[in-house]
């Protein structure tokens, strides 16, 4: 794709003659040199799990927060410019609540993730007078799981606004062998501490350094438990069993 | 005067309520819920029109019923519909019973320097099956309860219903207890009665009535079927059911 | 000048703009957001809603004239209003209790109205005043304290979250808004109460009690409150109170509603009939003596067809 590079691929509002628009493609781009994550679907609820990369010995690894909570009942993890994503997990949690004040009920999983979606395409020139957008599109790819009416669910939104339910997805560096370990193992009746090791495997195989309960983390939606991230002492045990 | 300046000072206000009169109600049951309004719509001492329905059907489970000033609440039933099949676009579902009520009170409460001289009633089957009468004031407080009478003869109708649902200043006979729900025929029997008597002694009150009845999908429709006159409104006979029972009221 | 007032005001620059906005059909009902993917709601949607005004030089005189049932008994929309609450601090948390009597005018419109709205597990809020108001503004603060809590990882504090609810009427101050509320709850510096009203006050404090009936509550309350009440003496103290106003007031009664809020957020403690605290008492409860509130104490179990001994026969 590289070689039809032109002036096209500056202008976020701009096809290229192909029928390209650049800019969200290389956005999309930027995803897979941020850190692998991943999200497992199981009939018990939803597990995500993300690599924390520990560059520096001094890092105070417990800062670095790449899942965060949206509502009680969804959870959301990221990949990529995770500095973009906190506009869009604000939207999502802003979203949720007014969905809760309106309506006096959780916003189902697919309602918050095409409120996501939609705030991903709102870049480049504003029409009206609205506030102002972003001047680029996002660099981040999210993984929203949560429980709804519709049972546990998990999609996938990237930096294009388009978002796919997937029942297992890793995103990031190391996507690719991640995506296919995956597709090998994940079956339909797995059970959320079978997820749990999935997760951490996956993540073994892709990372670079020897796994730990410092440089993973660890996070679940679950009926009764709602949006939890594990803390160290639960994620060791898990660690411990893989 | 004839250069159009007055002697006398005079006094404008912006006036842009009336009263329309009638009278609505709605009493939840166990697994139902029926939900009533008289047809006359009056202004002042005449009558604008014999029928005039202010009870209206706003999905498979939830009936809303609108009395104050007609016009504010025509419109009214007309943006809660809109706002309706929005959510049913946006969320791939129909809106449940208790989210209905809480955008009601939102979309009252939007108004609240500008109030719609509304009195909301809204009855319907909550997601458990169990029958539920939400009411409002015209700026959006609610409040979800066992029945409620609204309108020009609220205060004919309610003491009557708190006495026979609620069983209020009633002893059970020894031995015995008071029921929490009553049967469908014992309601709907109490909700005509309810009517007649307020078309007697209220002026506002008559002409016609409307009833819609509510029944949790999978429970016994309670022989209502069988009754005079009645008609099912409900798409599919396997979900919710709705049935709506018209009766004559006195027209003097 | 307030810059609500200016945003509503027909007098200013931006009543020519919002009413030529009218007149294009720009208004709130028609925008965009409202059939976006939310369905009415989320897209970018600012916190406070929009709020339409009649197209009147002063709207609150408008609002006024037809629903202040104090100044005119005939007004057309009467609006519901909530009467006795209270809370007090003490030694083993707060205790909230209110009353469950709605009247629009002189008519009882309810007597189940919960007047302790739970804003979440960790807070209270009471009703006094417009029962609308109260119930809309304080289920906002709900969704505005959770946002809180997921933004800052921290629960918000009853200070902070009284102070968002004080400023938030304070921007509505001279528009018709009537609500007497105690932010109640237990943060990191313990138990704690804040009275905000709707003209803006807001103050911290031990003890309050909102409504035409405080003042008999506050009779009883004064007289039985220390700071080291047992949890059950607080109970009775609360219920015995309302009661008290329940019996005097005449916009107060039907049943009281009683909460105590301790570290690990608030309990419901109970329901009771106000006529059946007064000829039964509260029926077998920690902390109740036992008996009736009212009805013994004033007959001394005699009623004048059974009459002391000596009087009724001379």
């Amino acid at each position: 794709m590289f070689l039809t590079r032109s002036e096209y691929d500056r202008g976020v509002n701009t096809f290229s003659p192909e029928g390209r628009l650049f800019q969200v493609e290389y956005a999309i781009e930027a995803i897979k040199l941020g850190s692998t994550t991943v999200g497992v679907r199981t009939p018990e609820g939803v597990v995500l799990g993300v690599e924390k990369r520990v560059q520096s010995p001094l890092l105070e690894s417990s800062s670095i927060e790449k899942i965060m909570e949206i509502d009680r009942h969804l959870g959301c993890a990221m990949s990529g410019l995770t500095a973009d994503a906190r506009t869009m997990i604000d939207h999502a949690r802003v979203t949720a609540q007014n969905h809760a004040f309106t309506y006096d009920e959780q916003i189902k999983v697919e309602s918050v993730t095409q409120a996501v979606c939609d705030l991903a395409l709102r870049f480049g020139e504003s029409v009206h007078d609205e506030d102002a957008m972003m001047s680029r599109p996002f660099g981040v790819a999210l993984l929203i799981a949560g429980i709804d009416e519709l049972g546990p669910q998990l999609f996938h939104t990237d930096p294009s606004g388009t978002f796919v339910r997937y029942d297992a997805k890793a995103i990031g560096s190391g996507s690719e062998a991640a995506q296919s370990e995956l597709q090998d193992k994940w079956h339909k009746q797995m059970t959320l501490q079978e997820a749990q090791i999935l997760v951490l495997r996956v993540l073994k195989q892709v990372m670079e350094e020897k796994l730990d309960h410092h440089n993973v983390q660890l996070a679940q939606v679950t009926p009764t438990g709602g949006f939890e991230i594990l803390d160290e002492v639960r994620l060791k045990e898990i660690v411990d069993i893989m | 005067m004839p250069d159009g300046s007055f002697a006398h000072p005079q006094q404008r206000q912006f006036n842009p309520y009336t009263d329309n009169g009638g009278t609505i109600l709605a009493i939840a049951g166990a697994d139902f819920t029926v939900i009533a309004g008289d047809t006359r719509q009056s202004e002042g001492y005449s009558i604008q029109t014999r029928y005039a329905p202010k009870v209206f059907r706003l999905t498979d489970r939830a009936v809303l019923a609108v009395n104050g000033f007609a016009a504010d609440g025509n419109m009214f039933v007309k943006k809660v519909k809109q706002r309706l099949e929005w959510y049913r676009h946006a969320h791939a579902k129909d809106m449940p019973l208790r989210a209905i009520a809480r955008l009601i009170q939102t979309m009252l409460y939007a108004q609240r320097f500008f109030p719609y001289y509304v009195y909301n009633i809204l009855g319907g089957i909550e997601e458990d099956g169990s029958g539920a009468v939400y009411s409002f004031d015209p700026v959006g407080s609610y409040e979800r309860e066992a029945c409620r009478a609204a309108g020009a003869a609220q205060s004919l109708v309610q003491p009557f219903l708190d006495n026979q649902i609620y069983f209020k200043n009633q002893k059970a006979a020894p031995g015995t207890s008071h029921p929490t729900h009553l049967p469908l025929s014992d309601v709907l029997s109490i909700v005509i009665d309810s009517f007649t008597s307020a078309t007697e002694r209220h002026i506002e009150v008559g002409d016609g009535l409307e009833i819609y009845v509510v029944v949790a999908r999978g429970r016994s429709p309670q022989g209502i079927e069988g009754i005079r006159g009645v008609q099912e409104l409900s798409a599919q006979p396997n979900g919710d059911r709705t049935f709506i029972l018209r009766r004559e009221l006195k027209k003097d | 000048m307030n810059s609500f007032l200016t945003r509503y005001s027909s007098t200013a620059p931006e009543a020519d703009i919002r009413k030529a906005k009218e007149l294009y059909g720009e208004d709130e009902d028609f925008s965009e957001v409202m059939w976006g993917s939310t369905g009415g709601f989320g897209n970018l949607a600012s916190g406070v809603p929009m709020f339409k005004l009649p197209s009147v030089q002063d709207p609150a005189s408008f609002l006024r004239m037809h629903t202040d049932d104090h100044a005119d008994p005939s007004c057309r929309i009467k609006i519901k209003h909530g009467t006795t609450t209270l809370a007090f601090r003490f030694q083993g948390g707060v205790i909230v209790a209110v009353d469950s009597r709605a009247t629009a005018g002189s008519y009882v419109a309810s007597g189940t109205v919960k007047k302790v709205i739970e804003i979440n597990p960790y807070l209270l809020g009471t009703m006094a005043g417009g029962a609308a108001d109260c119930q809309y503004w304080e289920t906002y603060l709900g969704i505005q304290c959770r946002l809180h809590e997921l933004r800052n990882r921290e629960r918000i504090s009853v200070a902070a979250a009284s102070k968002y609810l004080s400023n938030l009427v304070y921007s509505y101050k001279g528009m018709g808004l009537s609500m007497g509320t105690m932010i109640c709850g237990w943060d990191k510096t313990g138990p704690a109460i804040f009275y905000v009203d709707s003209d803006g006050t807001r103050l911290k404090g031990d003890l309050f009690s909102v409504g035409s009936g405080s003042t008999f509550a506050y009779g009883v309350l004064d007289q039985g409150y220390r700071w080291d009440l047992t949890d059950e003496e607080a109970q009775e103290l609360g219920r015995r109170s309302i009661y008290a106003a329940g019996h005097r007031d005449a916009f107060s009664g039907n049943t009281v509603n009683l909460y105590h809020v301790k570290q690990d957020g608030w309990k419901f403690i109970g329901n009771y009939d106000v006529s059946e605290l007064h000829y039964n008492g509260p029926g077998d409860v920690p902390g109740a003596p036992g008996g009736g509130y009212g009805y013994d104490i004033r007959v001394a179990g005699r009623t004048s067809a059974n009459p002391p001994e000596g009087e009724g026969q001379a």
